[in-house]
């Protein structure tokens, strides 16, 4: 699929909580929805707040592009009132996950909070599609069951699904890593989004047992594309930019 | 039927023809052709590229950006390819765009900002070269608050340069007007006012700094009325042609600054956050002139601004 961007307005369809603090906000993208790509990004207009915020894809059917946030500053608190109207977006951005490697391979997900949301992109691409015959296991930590999204949808697709919780409250009680460490020698490849700690965890696990893998990594940033140079990671000891040259990185090239 | 006439928006800007005055500010833009997917970047007056130095440089450490009320601070460290590696596959890509190129230069010292220079501007398809003269010298100081060293750095690069050479200005200085003055006078062929405000920001969540570096620039709507004195009070004072620059978003924030006395104007952070902005900038822009029955940009430079002291 050729790559494509757009800075359009485009019509909000819903925004609703789909638990405490998170929401998933549909918005009506005609036929960029169709350039998406599981891991890809959008800058989404904030009326306030001077800059755009970098949401990834949750899902992209049809015409309708989903993406699933939590609630936690100025700007998402604004997004979150707005039920209806139309947000600026400028998207897709970035490089997203290689699906080309699931082929014939078991394939894992990590994800940490809402890191969900791009896997869940992830993992409705590999379901669908003929070429990536098994079925992929979740591993998905959050603080609380309260915390935990969309793992029916995982289930709907056949997956296996691991969780955890750092209080207890549902599946393992402490961090998702603890669980991936003892069991990811059984994967191929592995895919992994979630806050900084979380990853620089899973980038030593994969590393150290020699899993394949890619990681989705988060940096302020300001413009998306490259230009404010705002995002900047060292890749493989050079100096790349999360928005452009991420935000997936494989992680053998990942030092975190 | 009514006939409406579109008004010009081409202006001449020191002996360069532009389509019309609106230039991507530096370190706003990239190396100015990544996203041609985006925009027609030929409807651009012109493209002022990130600043490039004599040697790559990596950049400042994260945290580099954090957003404030109305505008975004950077610390981002001059991050660039050095200026060997800019002359090959950017400056190609850039030759295809059809708009006129200014590259932002800048130095550790004198020698440094003349080496570069003397390489770019033999480059055929540069126009101009602006000096950014607000980035720290090797002793830690702001080249432009050191004015017996920016009159040097003009005035050894202006022996060396086949094309034009705007100054950059730090707004920070107590009298912009005089600064301006000292440039003129070391040769410099324009002046643009101004750049990011010297500011700092801290996070109460975390008790932390918001920058690696502690302090660094502040940029976007928050500083408009700011650099919009600047540009006044420095045309009051110069001959040379001003280029504005501060929180420009709209048409009618071209108009203000084209009043106050600029000639042109970059617009940097309202690009980085819609790189569509600049091009709604010029509809607007004639939309306002079509109100006021002006038939031509240039009608509107310093309109406002009619004290000239002695030069």
């Amino acid at each position: 699929m050729c790559l494509k961007r757009f800075d359009v307005t485009c019509q909000i369809i819903s925004n609703k909580e789909i638990c405490t603090n998170y929401f998933e906000l549909k918005i009506k993208a005609g036929s960029i929805a169709k350039y998406c790509l599981p891991g890809q990004f959008f800058m989404i207009g904030v009326p306030g707040v001077f800059l755009r915020r970098p949401i990834s894809v949750y899902d992209s059917k049809k015409s309708v592009l989903s993406f699933l946030y939590k609630v936690v500053g100025k700007g998402t608190v604004i997004l979150s009132k707005m039920c209806s109207g139309q947000l600026q977006i400028l998207g897709p951005l970035g490089k997203g996950y290689d699906l080309e490697i699931c082929k014939d391979l078991n394939y894992v997900v990590v994800a940490g909070g809402t890191g969900i949301a791009s896997l869940h992109f992830l993992a409705t691409k590999l379901g669908k599609n003929k070429p990536y015959k098994k079925k992929g296991t979740l591993y998905y930590g959050a603080r609380s069951k309260k915390d935990l999204l969309c793992l029916d949808k995982f289930k709907e697709i056949g997956w296996k699904v691991l969780v955890s919780t750092e209080d207890g409250s549902k599946g393992y009680e402490g961090y998702i890593t603890d669980i991936l460490e003892k069991k990811v020698k059984d994967s191929d490849v592995l895919f992994a989004c979630g806050p900084m700690p979380m990853l620089k965890k899973v980038v030593q696990i994969a590393k150290e047992k020699k899993v394949k893998g890619f990681a989705s990594l988060e940096e302020k940033m300001a413009c998306g594309v490259g230009n404010c140079q705002g995002c900047a990671v060292n890749i493989n000891g050079a100096i790349k930019m999360t928005c452009k040259d991420g935000p997936v990185f494989k992680i053998e090239e990942v030092n975190l | 039927m009514v006939f409406c006439m579109k008004p010009s928006l081409a202006i001449d800007f020191m002996g360069i023809k532009l389509k019309n005055p609106v230039l991507t500010a530096s370190g706003t833009f990239g190396y100015g052709y990544e996203l041609a997917d985006l925009i027609p970047l030929n409807k651009l007056g012109a493209i002022v590229t990130k600043t490039i130095t004599l040697e790559p440089k990596s950049g400042n450490l994260q945290p580099r950006i954090a957003e404030v009320s109305s505008g975004l601070l950077n610390t981002i460290g001059l991050q660039n390819i050095g200026a060997k590696a800019f002359i090959k596959e950017p400056l190609e890509n850039l030759s295809k765009v059809g708009v006129p190129i200014i590259v932002s230069v800048a130095g550790s010292c004198v020698k440094e900002y003349v080496q570069t220079v003397e390489i770019l501007s033999a480059q055929d398809i540069i126009s101009a070269i602006e000096l950014n003269l607000s980035c720290p010298n090797l002793k830690k100081k702001i080249v432009c608050h050191d004015l017996p060293l920016t009159d040097e750095v003009i005035k050894s690069v202006k022996k060396v340069s086949k094309v034009p050479v705007i100054a950059k200005l730090s707004p920070l200085v107590t009298d912009i007007a005089e600064l301006a003055l000292c440039v003129q006078k070391a040769g410099a062929n324009g002046v643009t006012l101004a750049n990011t405000y010297p500011a700092m920001a801290i996070d109460v969540k975390t008790f932390k700094y918001k920058l690696s570096t502690v302090r660094g620039g502040v940029s976007g709507a928050c500083v408009k009325p700011m650099s919009v004195r600047c540009v006044y009070d420095a045309y009051q004072n110069i001959d040379i042609p001003i280029v504005g620059c501060g929180g420009i978003e709209t048409g009618e924030d071209v108009l203000e600054f084209m009043l106050a006395g600029a000639r042109v104007v970059s617009v940097g952070s309202a690009s980085l956050v819609s790189p569509t902005r600049l091009i709604g900038i010029m509809s607007e822009m004639e939309e306002i002139l079509n109100e006021r029955k002006i038939k031509d940009i240039k009608e509107v430079v310093g309109m406002l601004n009619t004290i000239k002291n002695a030069c």
